[in-house]
C-alpha cells in the first residue's frame, strides 16, 4: 500500500473491510484517512473503537446463555475512542448514529443494559434507513435490534421510564405483555434485517469476486453470524415456543425459510426445517394445519390455552425486507405431512451433503455429529412417509442414508424394514443379512428373512438358514423361538411340496411336522402352530389328528379364515359334505370377499346342493369381483385411474404369462416348477400392492387372475353339467386374459373330451403339458385318452409320471390300476386300486395345499 | 354407576334434541364447560350393558352427523374408547355384542367416506419433489440429486393417494373390521390436536392392550380384562402409532412410551415391516431428543433452543460436499501443480467447454503428481484425486443450454467446493470394477456411474487397468442417459490422478 488511496477510494475500501469484518486492516486504513482530512479525525475514531470493539468480542466470544457484566479493562479504550466520536459532534448523522449504536453495543458487552436501552432510545432505531444502507449498517442495524432486545429481556419491566412509547400507566399485567410484544419485535426485526444483511453480503462478496482479478484473492472466511446475530435470528422464535405459542412461533420459522438463502444460513435453515418438520408431525394435525401463505388462525388448539389472550400479532413493517422464493407455480404445500416432507428433502438434501466420509479417527467427532443430524432427518422422513404409506419413497431416501450407515445397525435396520414394506423383497433379504451380521442376538431379524424366503421369494434354502439361526440361539430367542420352528417348519413343509422324489417329499414332511410340533408346544396359545400343525397333518392325510388341532387353532382364535377353511376341508375328507358347506357359508359370513373361500363353495355347492347353486355363487363371486376392483383410484393419474384400467394395460404383459395353478396341489404356495409363474404372479402383486395400501393382501393377488379363475370355476361346473357350450364360453373369458395358460388348454381338453373329440381334447392336454409338464390333473386326462387309444405303455408311462410328481392324487392311481389291468398285470393293478381306495377315503374335495403358507 | 353421573349424561341426551339449527355452534362450544359429561360418558362406554349406552351411542351419532366440527371432535374423543370396547366384546365372544358401538362407528366411517354430495372420498396428499421450486427452496441449490427409477416416475409433482376410495360397509365382519378401523384411526389422527389429555391417554391405553392381551407381556403389564389373543394389521398398527407420537410428544410421556414399546412388540412378533419402521424411527428420534434435552419441562416436548449456525463439522474433514469440489471429468490429461490451481481451473472451466478433439484414439495416460508414490485411496486421498478425461464437442452441445443455468447459479458459489460437472460422460453402467472403482463407488454410492470401457487399456497401475473410464454425472445424469454415444467405447480413457499429501 505504497501508494496513497484516494479519497473515495480509500471510502470503498473501508466499507468494504467493515461488511467483511476485516477489522485488522482498519487501523492501517484509518492512520491513511487521517493524513488526508483533518476532519476525518472523528471517523477515525469512530472506526478504531468498532474495530477494537469487534476484535475484542471475537477474541472473546459471548456465549449463548451467558450473560456479560462488568467492565472490562480492554474495552475502556474502545470507549475512550466512541466517546471521542461523540462528543465532538462533527460527525456526519449517519456516523452519529453509527456511534450511538457502537457504545450501546458496548454498554451492553459491559452489562449496563439501561444505559444501551438510553442510548438506542436516542437513535430511534426505526428511523434508520434500510434502503441504499451500506452493507455494514444493515447488520449495525440488526445487530442494536438483537442487542436492544437482550437489554429489554434484563431490565425488569417495571420502570415505566424505559419504555419508550408506552408512557401511560396501564395495569402491571397489559404492560408485562406490551413488553413482551416489545421484546419480541425487537428480534424479530433484527432477524429480517440479518437476514437481508446476509443476502446483500453474499451479492457484494461475488460481485467482489467478479469484478475482482481472474484469480480470487484467499477465499473469503467463512463468514460467522456471531452471538447478536444469531441472536436475533432465533431468539424470536425460541420465546414464541417457550410461551407455548405455536402459531407464531411456526411463523417466524416460516418466514426465515421462505427467505432466499445464503451460505451463512445453510445450517440455520437446516436447523430449523428440521425443527418445523419436527413441531409439523408432532404437534399437529390435518384439521389443525394451516398452509405457509394462509393466516395463521385465530385461535389455534396449538397455543397454551392459559396464554390464549397473549397472543402477539406481528405489528411492524421495514422498508426493506429479505428476499424470499418467488416465481411462478412454486409448490405450497396444503397438508402438515407434505409441508414436513418438503422440510425433510431439503433438510436431508443439506445432511447428506456434509455426510462425513473419512473414517480416519481424527474426524470421528465429526463423523458422529453428521451421522446423528443425518439420522434425526432420516427417521422424520420414516415417520411422514410411514403416515401415508410411502414405503417405495423411503426405501429410496433411506438407500441415500447409506454413506453414513457403515456398522450402524438402526439405518440398516429401517432399510432393510423400508426395501420390504416397499415389497423390494430380494434386496430387502440381502440387507437383513448385513443387521443379522451387526446385531446377531436379535431373533426377529432372521426370522423377517424367513418370512420374505417363504413368502414372495421362494428361496427355501435360505429361509432354512434363516430359521435355523432362530433356533439356535435357544432360549435367547424368548417368544421367538416357537416362531422359529414355525418358520423352519413352513421351509420344510413347502420343501416337501416341492420335492419330485417321494423318500425326500416324505423327509420334509416328517421334519415339517416335527417343527410344528415343536412349535406348538413351546407356544400353546398361539393358533398359527396349532394350524400349521393341522395342515401339515392333514397333507399327511392324518384326517383324525388334524380336526384335533384345528379345533384348538380355532378356540385359540375363532374367526381365523385358514383355519376355518381347513376344517371345511377335513370335514370334506371325511366325506360329511354338508357340515364343510356349513362351515364355509359361516366362514363366508366373516369374510364375505375371500375367493379361496368361494372356490372351495362352488365345488362343495356342486357336490351337495347340484350345479345350479354353485353357478349362482359364480354370479356372485364375479359380482364381488366387479365391486372390489371397480373402484376408481386416481392415484396415479397419468397411469389411468382405476385399478382396473392400470390392469388392462397390463394385459399386454399378461398375454405372455401362464395363470398360475389354482385347483392344484400348487395353488396355495408355489410348486418348483411352476416358479416362473409364480414369478409372474410376484410381479404382478408388486404392482397391485404399490398402486394402493389398501389394496386386497389376501387371496389369488392379480385381479385379472381371480377373474380367470372364477371363470374356470364357472365351466366346471358347466361341464359337470354336461353342457359345453356354457363351458366353452367360460373357458374363452379365461382364454382372453391368459391364452397361454395352462389351465386354460386343460379346460378346453376337458370341453374337447365333453363333445367326445378324442383327438382334439388329446392336443390340448399335451399343449397344456408343454406349458406346465407337472400338472397332474392332465397327466391324468391323457393317461386316459392314452388309454382309450389303446396306447397302453405310453399312458402308464405318463400316469406313473403324475404319480411321482403327486403320490397323493388317488384318481390317477386309479388310472394307472387301470391301464395296468388292460394290460394284464393285474397284481400290480390290485395294488394300484387299494392305493386309490385308501386315498380317496381320505381326499378333500379341493387339496389342502390351496390354503396358503406363509408366515 | 353413580346417580349423579347417570343425572348428567340424561341432561346432555336431552338437550341436543330441542335444540334449534341456528343455536348448535354455541351449544357446541358451551360443551367444554360440562366438566362432569365427559367423564360420565366415558363410564357409559367402558360398562357395556349400561341402559344409557344406546342413547348415547345415538347422541354421539347424530353429534357426529351434524357437521359442526367442535361436535365432531366431541365424538372423535371418545373414539378410543369405543374402539377398546368394540374389539374386547368381539374378542372375548360376549353374546352381548356391542350392536349400539358397532353402529355408531360404522355411521361414522360411512359419513366420512364419502364427501359432501357423496361421492367417494380420496385422500390424497402431493409428495413434494426437490426439483420443483418450492416456497422453501429452489432446486439450483439443492445440488445433485439422484437420478433413480422412482425419482423419474415421481418427477415434478405427483398427488398420490393414501386412503380411498372405500366401500360402505353394513356390517363389522372378520374381514372388514380392521379396514374400517384403521380408517376411523385416520380421522382421529386429522384431529389430534384436538384431543383432550383423557382421550390420548385412551388411544396408548387401547394400543398398549390390543397389542399384548393373550402375550406374555400381559402379566408384566398387570392389565386383567380379556385374555385372548386380538388379530391385528400392520396399518391399523401405524395409525396406532400415529396418535402415541402425539401424546407423547404433548404430555402423555410415560403411558406414551408404554404403548409403543407394547405396539412395537407385537409387530416384532407379527413381523410388520411398516409398523417396525414407523415404531423405531420414532423411538430413535425422541431418543436423541431426549438427550438433547433433559429437563422434562412442561406438558409439551416441542422445544427449541438457539443453536449455532456455523457448521459443527470440522474444515478439514472429507465430506460428500467436499468431495464435490473435484471434478472428475475428461479433459486433456492435465497435470495440476497444487490443489489450489485445480480448483481455479474448474472454476475457469464452468462456461466454455474446452473443445474436444472427437473420437480419436488416446493412449490412457495416468498422471500421477505430486509424488505420491502409492495409490492410497483412502477418503483423504480421495479429495486430492482428481480424474480428467476428454470430452467431445458435440455432446457438450447438446448439453449446452442446461449446464450454462447451472453454471451460472455456480458461479455465485466460486467458494464452496462444489459440484461441477462433466455433463456428458455417463452412460449406462456395465462391466468390471476394479478395487478403485469399489472405493470410489461406495464413496459416491450412487452420485456417478462407471463406464468401462471394453477396450481397458494396459496399464502400469493395476488400480485403473480395468476401470477403464470414470465420469462423474452428479448433477447432469439425465443428460447422461439422455445422450449416450457409442463413440465412448472408442476413446481410451485418460485419467489423471491427484494426489495431496498435504490433507
Amino acid at each position: 500500500m505504497t501508494a496513497r488511496k484516494s479519497g473515495s477510494r480509500l471510502e470503498t475500501e473501508i466499507e468494504r473491510c467493515r461488511s467483511e469484518a476485516q477489522w485488522d486492516k482498519i487501523p492501517e486504513l484509518v492512520r491513511q484517512l487521517s493524513a488526508k482530512l483533518i476532519s476525518n479525525d472523528d471517523l477515525g475514531e469512530l472506526l478504531l473503537g468498532e474495530c477494537k470493539l469487534q476484535t475484542y468480542l471475537k477474541e472473546n466470544p459471548i456465549k449463548q446463555g451467558a450473560s456479560p457484566r462488568g467492565p472490562r479493562p480492554k474495552l475502556v479504550e474502545v470507549r475512550k475512542h466512541l466517546t471521542a466520536a461523540l462528543d465532538r459532534g462533527n460527525l456526519k448523522a449517519d456516523y452519529i448514529q453509527e456511534a450511538s449504536l457502537l457504545m450501546a453495543k458496548l454498554c451492553y458487552v459491559e452489562g449496563e443494559y439501561r444505559d444501551a436501552l438510553d442510548h438506542y432510545n436516542r437513535v430511534n432505531l426505526d428511523d434508520m434507513q434500510l434502503v441504499g444502507a451500506p452493507v455494514y449498517r444493515l447488520s449495525m442495524i440488526a445487530e442494536a435490534y438483537a442487542t436492544k432486545g437482550l437489554c429489554l429481556e434484563k431490565v425488569p419491566a417495571s420502570s415505566p421510564s424505559l419504555s419508550n412509547k408506552n408512557t401511560g400507566s396501564p395495569s402491571s399485567n397489559r404492560s408485562t405483555t406490551e413488553r413482551e410484544q416489545e421484546i419480541i419485535t425487537c428480534y424479530e426485526k433484527s432477524g429480517d434485517i440479518a437476514l437481508l444483511y446476509l443476502q446483500e453480503a453474499e451479492k457484494a462478496l461475488s460481485a467482489g469476486i467478479q469484478n475482482r482479478s481472474p484469480k480470487p484473492g484467499p477465499t473469503a472466511p467463512d463468514q460467522e453470524l456471531g452471538y447478536f446475530l444469531e441472536t436475533g435470528l432465533q431468539r424470536a422464535h425460541v420465546i414464541h415456543f417457550k410461551n407455548g405459542n405455536l402459531t407464531q412461533g411456526v411463523g417466524r420459522f416460516r418466514e426465515i425459510l421462505r427467505a432466499v438463502e445464503t451460505r451463512t444460513t445453510q445450517n440455520l435453515r437446516m436447523t430449523i426445517a428440521r425443527q418445523l418438520a419436527e413441531i409439523l408431525l408432532r404437534g399437529m394435525c390435518e384439521q389443525s394445519y394451516w398452509s405457509p401463505l394462509e393466516d395463521p388462525p385465530t385461535v389455534s388448539p396449538l397455543d397454551d390455552p392459559t396464554r390464549q389472550g397473549h397472543t402477539h400479532s406481528k405489528n411492524y413493517s421495514l422498508s426493506r425486507r429479505p428476499r424470499v422464493y418467488s416465481g411462478e407455480n412454486l409448490f405450497c404445500p396444503q397438508e402438515n405431512t407434505e409441508e414436513a416432507l418438503l422440510l425433510l428433502l431439503i433438510s436431508e438434501s443439506m445432511a447428506n451433503r456434509d455426510a462425513v466420509l473419512s473414517r480416519i479417527p481424527e474426524h470421528n467427532n465429526d463423523r458422529i455429529i453428521s451421522l446423528q443430524s443425518a439420522s434425526v432427518v432420516y427417521d422424520l422422513l420414516t415417520i411422514a412417509l410411514g403416515r401415508r404409506g410411502q414405503y417405495e419413497m423411503l426405501s429410496e431416501c433411506l438407500e441415500r442414508a447409506m454413506k453414513f450407515a457403515f456398522e450402524e445397525f438402526h439405518l440398516w435396520y429401517q432399510l432393510a424394514l423400508s426395501l420390504m414394506a416397499a415389497g423390494k423383497s430380494a434386496r430387502a433379504v440381502k440387507v437383513l443379512k448385513e443387521c443379522i451380521r451387526l446385531k446377531p442376538d436379535d431373533p426377529t431379524i432372521p426370522l423377517l428373512a424367513v418370512k420374505l424366503c417363504i413368502g414372495p421369494l421362494h428361496w427355501l434354502d435360505e429361509g432354512e438358514c434363516f430359521g435355523k439361526m432362530v433356533i439356535d440361539m435357544g432360549e435367547k430367542a424368548a417368544e421367538f423361538r416357537a416362531k422359529g420352528y414355525l418358520a423352519i417348519g413352513l421351509v420344510y413343509s413347502l420343501k416337501a411340496t416341492d420335492a419330485s422324489l417321494r423318500s425326500t417329499q416324505e423327509d420334509y414332511q416328517r421334519k415339517a411336522l416335527g417343527a410344528f410340533q415343536r412349535a406348538q408346544s413351546l407356544s400353546p396359545t398361539d393358533h398359527l402352530a396349532a394350524f400349521y400343525l393341522a395342515l401339515q397333518l392333514a397333507v399327511s392325510r392324518q384326517i383324525p389328528e388334524a380336526l384335533g388341532y384345528v379345533r384348538q387353532a380355532l378356540q385359540l382364535q375363532g374367526d381365523d379364515v385358514h383355519s376355518l377353511h381347513l376344517l371345511a376341508l377335513l370335514l370334506s375328507a371325511q366325506k360329511h359334505y354338508h357340515d364343510a358347506l356349513n362351515i364355509i357359508e359361516m366362514a363366508l359370513s366373516e369374510y364375505p370377499e375371500n375367493f379361496n373361500l368361494l372356490y372351495t363353495k362352488v365345488k362343495l355347492e356342486s357336490m351337495c346342493r347340484g350345479p345350479e347353486e354353485a353357478l349362482l355363487t359364480c354370479k356372485h363371486m364375479l359380482q364381488i369381483w366387479k365391486s372390489f376392483y371397480n373402484l376408481t383410484n386416481p392415484s396415479d393419474s397419468g397411469r389411468g385411474s382405476s385399478l382396473l384400467d392400470r390392469a388392462i394395460a397390463d394385459r399386454r404383459q399378461l398375454n405372455a404369462m401362464t395363470l398360475p395353478d389354482f385347483s392344484d396341489p400348487e395353488t396355495g404356495s408355489v410348486h418348483a416348477t411352476s416358479i416362473a409363474a409364480s414369478r409372474v404372479e410376484q410381479a404382478l402383486s408388486e404392482v397391485a400392492s404399490s398402486l394402493q395400501s389398501s389394496a386386497p393382501k389376501h387371496g389369488p393377488l392379480h385381479p385379472w387372475m381371480t377373474l380367470a379363475q372364477i371363470w374356470l370355476h364357472a365351466a366346471e361346473v358347466y361341464i359337470s353339467m354336461s353342457k359345453p357350450a356354457e363351458a366353452s364360453a367360460c373357458t374363452q373369458e379365461a382364454a382372453n386374459l391368459f391364452p397361454t395358460s395352462h389351465n386354460v388348454l386343460y379346460m378346453k381338453g376337458q370341453i374337447a373330451e365333453l363333445r367326445g373329440n378324442i383327438d382334439e381334447a388329446k392336443r390340448w392336454y399335451e399343449e397344456a403339458l408343454s406349458i406346465n409338464p407337472t400338472h397332474v390333473k392332465t397327466m391324468q386326462r391323457l393317461g386316459l385318452i392314452l388309454h382309450q387309444l389303446q396306447r397302453y405303455s405310453l399312458s402308464e408311462k405318463v400316469l406313473r409320471d403324475a404319480v411321482q410328481v403327486n403320490s397323493t392324487a388317488h384318481d390317477v392311481w386309479n388310472s394307472l390300476g387301470e391301464v395296468l389291468q388292460a394290460q394284464g398285470n393285474a397284481a400290480a393293478a390290485t395294488e394300484c386300486f387299494l392305493t386309490a381306495l385308501e386315498l380317496e377315503a381320505s381326499s378333500p374335495i379341493l387339496p389342502f395345499t390351496i390354503i396358503p403358507r406363509a408366515l | 354407576m353413580l346417580a349423579m353421573d347417570q343425572g348428567v349424561v340424561e341432561d346432555w341426551l336431552s338437550e341436543f334434541k330441542t335444540l334449534p339449527d341456528s343455536a348448535v355452534f354455541s351449544y357446541a362450544t358451551s360443551l367444554k364447560d360440562k366438566g362432569a359429561l365427559v367423564p360420565a360418558l366415558y363410564k357409559v362406554i367402558r360398562e357395556n350393558y349400561s341402559d344409557l349406552l344406546e342413547p348415547v351411542c345415538h347422541q354421539l351419532f347424530e353429534f357426529y352427523r351434524s357437521g359442526e366440527p367442535q361436535l365432531q371432535r366431541f365424538t372423535l374423543q371418545f373414539l378410543p374408547e369405543l374402539l377398546w370396547s368394540l374389539l374386547s366384546v368381539s374378542a372375548a365372544r360376549d353374546p352381548h355384542t356391542s350392536g349400539c358401538i358397532e353402529a355408531l362407528l360404522l355411521g361414522i366411517y360411512n359419513l366420512e367416506i364419502v364427501d359432501k354430495d357423496g361421492q367417494s372420498k380420496v385422500l390424497s396428499f402431493t409428495v413434494p419433489s426437490l426439483s420443483k421450486p418450492s416456497v422453501y427452496h429452489e432446486p439450483s441449490a439443492i445440488g445433485s440429486m439422484a437420478l433413480t427409477e422412482g425419482a423419474l416416475a415421481t418427477h415434478g409433482l405427483s398427488r398420490v393417494v393414501y386412503s380411498g376410495p372405500h366401500l360402505q360397509r353394513e356390517t363389522f365382519t372378520a374381514q372388514n373390521r380392521f379396514e374400517v378401523l384403521t380408517f376411523l384411526l385416520l380421522c382421529y389422527n386429522a384431529a389430534l390436536s384436538y384431543m383432550t389429555a383423557t382421550s390420548l391417554q385412551s388411544l396408548c391405553q387401547l394400543s398398549s392392550r390390543v397389542c399384548i392381551c393373550g402375550y406374555p407381556r400381559q402379566q408384566m403389564r398387570r392389565y386383567k380384562g380379556i385374555s385372548t389373543r386380538l388379530t391385528v394389521t400392520s396399518e391399523f398398527l401405524v395409525q396406532l402409532i400415529t396418535g402415541i407420537h402425539y401424546a407423547l410428544c404433548n404430555g402423555e410421556v410415560e403411558l406414551g412410551s408404554k404403548a409403543l414399546d407394547d405396539v412395537l412388540y407385537r409387530a416384532q412378533l407379527e413381523l410388520f415391516p411398516e409398523a417396525l419402521l414407523v415404531g423405531n424411527a420414532i423411538k430413535s428420534s425422541l431418543h436423541s431428543a431426549a438427550l438433547k434435552s433433559n429437563n422434562k419441562e412442561g406438558a409439551r416436548s416441542i422445544q427449541v433452543e438457539i443453536t449455532p449456525t456455523s457448521s459443527r463439522i470440522s474444515r478439514n474433514a472429507v465430506t460428500s460436499l467436499s468431495i464435490r469440489g473435484h471434478r472428475w471429468k475428461r479433459h486433456d490429461a492435465v497435470d495440476l501443480g497444487s490443489p489450489d490451481e485445480l480448483m481455479d481451473i474448474s472454476e475457469v472451466d464452468e462456461g466454455v467447454w474446452p473443445s474436444g478433439v472427437g473420437p480419436d484414439m488416446t493412449p490412457p495416460t495416468i498422471t500421477i503428481s505430486n509424488s505420491v508414490t502409492t495409490l492410497n485411496l483412502g477418503a483423504k486421498a480421495m479429495k486430492k484425486c482428481r480424474l480428467s478425461g476428454r470430452t467431445s464437442k458435440d455432446k457438450d452441445k447438446e448439453a449446452g443450454p442446461l449446464t450454462a443455468g447451472r453454471a451460472a447459479s455456480e458461479n455465485t458459489e466460486l467458494a464452496i467446493k462444489r459440484l461441477t460437472l462433466t455433463t456428458s460422460q455417463s452412460v449406462p453402467k456395465a462391466g468390471a470394477l476394479t478395487s478403485l472403482t469399489r472405493t470410489a463407488s461406495a464413496v459416491f454410492s450412487r452420485s456417478f456411474e462407471q463406464v468401462a470401457s471394453n477396450n481397458a487399456p494396459p496399464s502400469s497401475n493395476h488400480n485403473a487397468s480395468e476401470a477403464g473410464r470414470y465420469s462423474c454425472s452428479l448433477q447432469e445424469e439425465g443428460l447422461g442417459y439422455l445422450s449416450p454415444t457409442p463413440n465412448h467405447t472408442q476413446r481410451s480413457p485418460s485419467i489423471s490422478v491427484h494426489l495431496g499429501s498435504d490433507f
